[in-house]
Order: structure tokens, then C-alpha cells, then sequence
């Protein structure tokens, strides 16, 4: 029963109603949907806007390499509104994200999955689940998998309407991270070049894409000044 | 056309509502109508409560019923009143000889020609949202099979409407999530922005950003956007000035 699924997976985290942070809600997720490593990917507008926590290195690798090339497992559950299953990245039967698999499969990724974040029709973005060996989740898993996705949406809805007006809520200033240094960097970059931000965030991404590198590492560059795009 | 089959094609258009164009008194008047075509039921009414948790009458079947209903309100008895808050079903076969259960109400409904009174709260789970009420100009005890079609009217009335407040609910601060970090997101490209112009670090052109917005009397984020438009005076970046 669908009740009795969402209990024993609320079951897992700390005692306390919902005032658990994001990354305790990350934390429970790879062993309940069997896999190596969780991420949520917040997006609006259709992009990424950010990460609301993530277990391990692969999965923050999986949240950037999303967020610099616009192309993956959670930007396709998200812009598709399905579940997006990918059970063996290092050689699939079909072809897409170019950019994306080389690096995540160099990182060790063999199978990935995205699962919509969402509460009803409004849409937050997308759970990231990945193994270090190929094959697909099994039928319990994925209904884990979609009532965690459920409930982390829920706990975003939650948070931010808890928050002051005009603000982002707490546990999200704390907890998620939106990349802001990319925008400090953008800043810094029109003013450099005596462009837009906008197109200093289209060079920036472009760059990133041309050195194979992540967009927030590029960012910190920037703002360090050891690098300079002109 | 069979009973059944009216039935089932009255649930299908009241799903309907759940998904497009949804308007909770099309929805309730819906609901009446069809106690009184399909229920044989002389009139219907339906009670919503406010936040607040005051009844109001949403929608009748006839003049008459809304007269009535309006005032079970005003005298503070009846058999809506009495489902909405006991969260039960209500039933009165006689009117006349249940007239100690509700005087005033009694009164007016064997005024207005009606014998009985059936009423059933609109729940869903712990939530009573409101009632049901349905008036014949007979003494009729509801048999079961109506009986079982009025639930199943009531219940999914009850399930539209509270997925449509919670649908409201969490469009409106999704909305606001995202507004926010547009906001934000500015004020960032701001920091930035400064930090270049002053030849500072991020952190310390966040604090010109906000003396310089406090000083003035002006909002932070129309401060940032005038950062990122280039239209800021230079003096929000200059160094502060001795006092």
C-alpha cells in the first residue's frame, strides 16, 4: 500500500515531524532506492537553479556537470515530466547527453536515474540516482524512489512557505545550493568585458564547455581573479 | 438510461472539474442538482465553511431550498449545521414529530411544504469542509443504495475541493520560491558587479550594496538591479566615507 511505503520511509528520518534539513533527507535516499548516491537538482524556468543537497562527490559531479551543460538525467525527468532511466551509462542503447556521459562515466557512473520532483503539476526539478554498476532499479526501489522524490518536493513547498516574505527560507540559504558564485562571477565578468550579465553568463558557460571544465569551478576562478575570460 | 448509468456519468463530469477550469459553485450546484434528478430528492443544498470555519451556503437546487438554508444559517440549527459539525450523517424522516431537535428550522421547513430532512458532511478524513443537505415533501427514510450514491457524490465533492485549495496553495508558494531567487540571483550578479567596479572583495561590496541601499532608503534589490543595469550612482561602490 502506497501509505504504508511513504510511513517506513518517513520512518527513517530523525524523530521531529519535518524539520530535518535537506542533507538529512539525502541521506536516507541511496539505501532506500538501492543505489550509490542521491541528488536533488532544484529547476525553474527550465534550467537548473541549483542543488538542494547531494550524499557524495559523484552526485554533486552529476548535479554540475548538469548544471554547466543544461543536459542530463534530472534536467530530461524534469523538462519531460517522467521518470528517466539510464541503467547502463558506459554503453547505451540510445544516444544523448554527449557531454554529459564521458565525464560521469570517467567518474565511475554505470547507471543513472531522474525522477520528477514535483507536487501535483507544479514542477521543482528532480531527483538524481546513480550506481557504479549498470542495471535498472527493481519495482520497490523506484516506488521508494518516487515517494522520496514526493516528499522531497514537499519539504521545499514546506520550507519556503515557512519563509519571511521575500526572503528564501532558512534551511534553503543554509542547506541548497544555488551557485550564486556563478552570478558574483557574471558580475565581475560584464564589467570586465563592459557587457551584459546576461551574455557574461553565456561566455562563461561557453568556456566551461571549451575547457571541459565545471561551470562553479570556473566561478570561483573568476572571482579569484586567476582567471580572466577576454 | 438505468439509474446506474446516470450515476456513473455523474461522477465522470464531476471529475471533470478536478482537472480543468475548476469552479467550486459549478461543482456544488452540480452536486444539488443531481440529489434532486438522480436521488428523487425535492431539494439539495450545500454548505462550504469559511477559513475562518463559519458555514456559508455555496450552492441550492431551488429558490425555496436557498431560502431555507439561509435561514437554518440565521437561526443556528438544522440538519447542515448538525452534519458539518459532528461530522456525521443527519437524518430527520419527520419533521413534524422531530420538532424538539430543531424548532425554528422544523418550522420553516414544514412551512415551505418539505417532511424530512437527510444531511451529510463533506470529509475527507479528519477535514470537514461542509454538509450536504437534502429536503423531501415526504416522509422518506433514504434507503441505502441512495444513500450509497449520496456519499459517493459528497466524498468526491469533499476531494475536489481540498485538492484544489492545496493545488492553490502550493502554486502560490512556488511562485514565491521562484521569485525570490530571481531577486537573489540579481543581488549576486550585484556583488559581483561591485566588487569589479571597487576593486573589493564579493563579500565587502555586498556590505556597500546594503549601506549604500539602507542610507538612501532604498530597497536592496533596486538597488542590485540598478548595479547590474549600470544605472547606480558610483557612489554605492566608492569607499565609505569618513565620518
Amino acid at each position: 500500500m502506497p501509505g504504508d511505503r511513504l510511513q517506513r520511509i518517513l520512518a527513517e528520518l530523525p524523530p521531529g515531524g519535518s524539520s530535518w534539513t535537506a542533507s538529512q533527507l539525502c541521506a536516507i535516499i541511496p539505501e532506500l532506492a538501492g543505489v550509490n548516491g542521491a541528488g536533488v537538482m532544484l529547476m525553474s524556468g527550465d534550467v537548473p537553479r541549483g542543488s538542494l543537497c547531494v550524499t557524495d562527490d559523484v552526485s554533486q559531479l552529476i548535479e554540475d556537470l548538469q548544471y554547466t551543460l543544461g543536459e542530463g538525467p534530472c534536467v530530461d525527468a524534469y523538462q519531460q515530466d517522467t521518470v528517466v532511466a539510464e541503467p547502463n551509462l558506459a554503453d547505451p542503447p540510445g544516444r544523448r547527453w554527449f557531454a554529459f556521459t564521458p565525464p560521469a562515466v570517467d567518474a565511475g557512473v554505470r547507471a543513472v536515474f531522474g525522477f520528477p520532483v514535483r507536487v501535483g503539476t507544479v514542477r521543482l526539478g528532480a531527483l538524481n540516482l546513480y550506481r557504479d554498476r549498470p542495471g535498472p532499479l527493481d519495482p520497490g526501489q523506484h516506488a521508494d524512489a518516487l515517494v522520496l522524490a514526493d516528499v522531497a518536493a514537499r519539504w521545499v513547498l514546506d520550507a519556503q512557505a515557512g519563509a519571511p516574505d521575500g526572503a528564501l527560507a532558512e534551511e534553503l540559504e543554509n542547506g541548497a545550493d544555488f551557485h550564486f558564485a556563478v552570478h558574483n562571477a557574471a558580475g565581475i565578468v560584464s564589467v570586465q568585458e563592459g557587457i551584459s550579465v546576461t551574455e557574461a553568463l553565456i561566455r562563461l558557460r561557453a568556456y566551461a564547455y571549451s575547457h571541459d571544465r565545471l561551470l562553479p569551478d570556473v566561478a570561483q576562478d573568476i572571482i579569484a581573479r586567476t582567471l580572466r575570460l577576454g | 438510461m438505468t439509474r446506474e448509468a446516470d450515476v456513473v456519468r455523474s461522477l465522470v463530469e464531476m471529475s471533470d472539474t478536478l482537472v480543468d477550469d475548476y469552479d467550486v459553485v459549478d461543482l456544488l450546484t452540480g452536486l444539488a442538482d443531481r440529489c434532486v434528478s438522480l436521488l428523487g430528492m425535492s431539494a439539495a443544498g450545500v454548505m462550504l465553511a469559511s477559513p475562518g470555519g463559519s458555514l456559508g451556503l455555496v450552492a441550492s437546487s431551488s429558490e425555496a431550498m436557498r431560502l431555507l438554508e439561509l435561514f437554518e444559517l440565521q437561526a443556528e440549527e438544522g440538519p447542515c449545521l448538525d452534519a458539518f459539525r459532528t461530522g456525521e450523517r443527519v437524518e430527520q424522516e419527520n419533521l413534524q414529530a422531530g420538532t424538539g431537535r430543531w424548532p425554528l428550522f422544523s418550522a420553516a421547513a414544514l412551512e415551505a411544504g418539505f417532511q424530512s430532512a437527510f444531511a451529510l458532511p463533506l470529509r475527507l478524513r479528519d477535514a470537514t469542509i461542509g454538509a450536504l443537505n437534502m429536503l423531501n415533501d415526504t416522509r422518506t427514510l433514504i434507503g441505502e443504495p441512495d444513500l450509497i450514491v449520496a456519499r459517493a457524490f459528497a466524498d468526491l465533492a469533499a476531494v475536489s475541493i481540498l485538492q484544489h485549495r492545496v493545488s492553490e496553495e502550493v502554486q502560490r508558494v512556488n511562485e514565491q520560491l521562484s521569485s525570490v531567487l530571481t531577486s537573489r540571483v540579481v543581488i549576486e550578479q550585484a556583488k559581483g558587479v561591485l566588487s569589479e567596479r571597487a576593486g573589493i572583495g564579493v563579500a565587502e561590496a555586498f556590505g556597500r550594496l546594503r549601506n549604500y541601499a539602507r542610507f538612501n532608503g532604498l530597497r536592496l534589490t533596486d538597488v542590485a538591479r540598478a548595479a547590474v543595469d549600470g544605472t547606480l550612482d558610483p557612489r554605492a561602490w566608492g569607499p565609505p566615507s569618513r565620518p
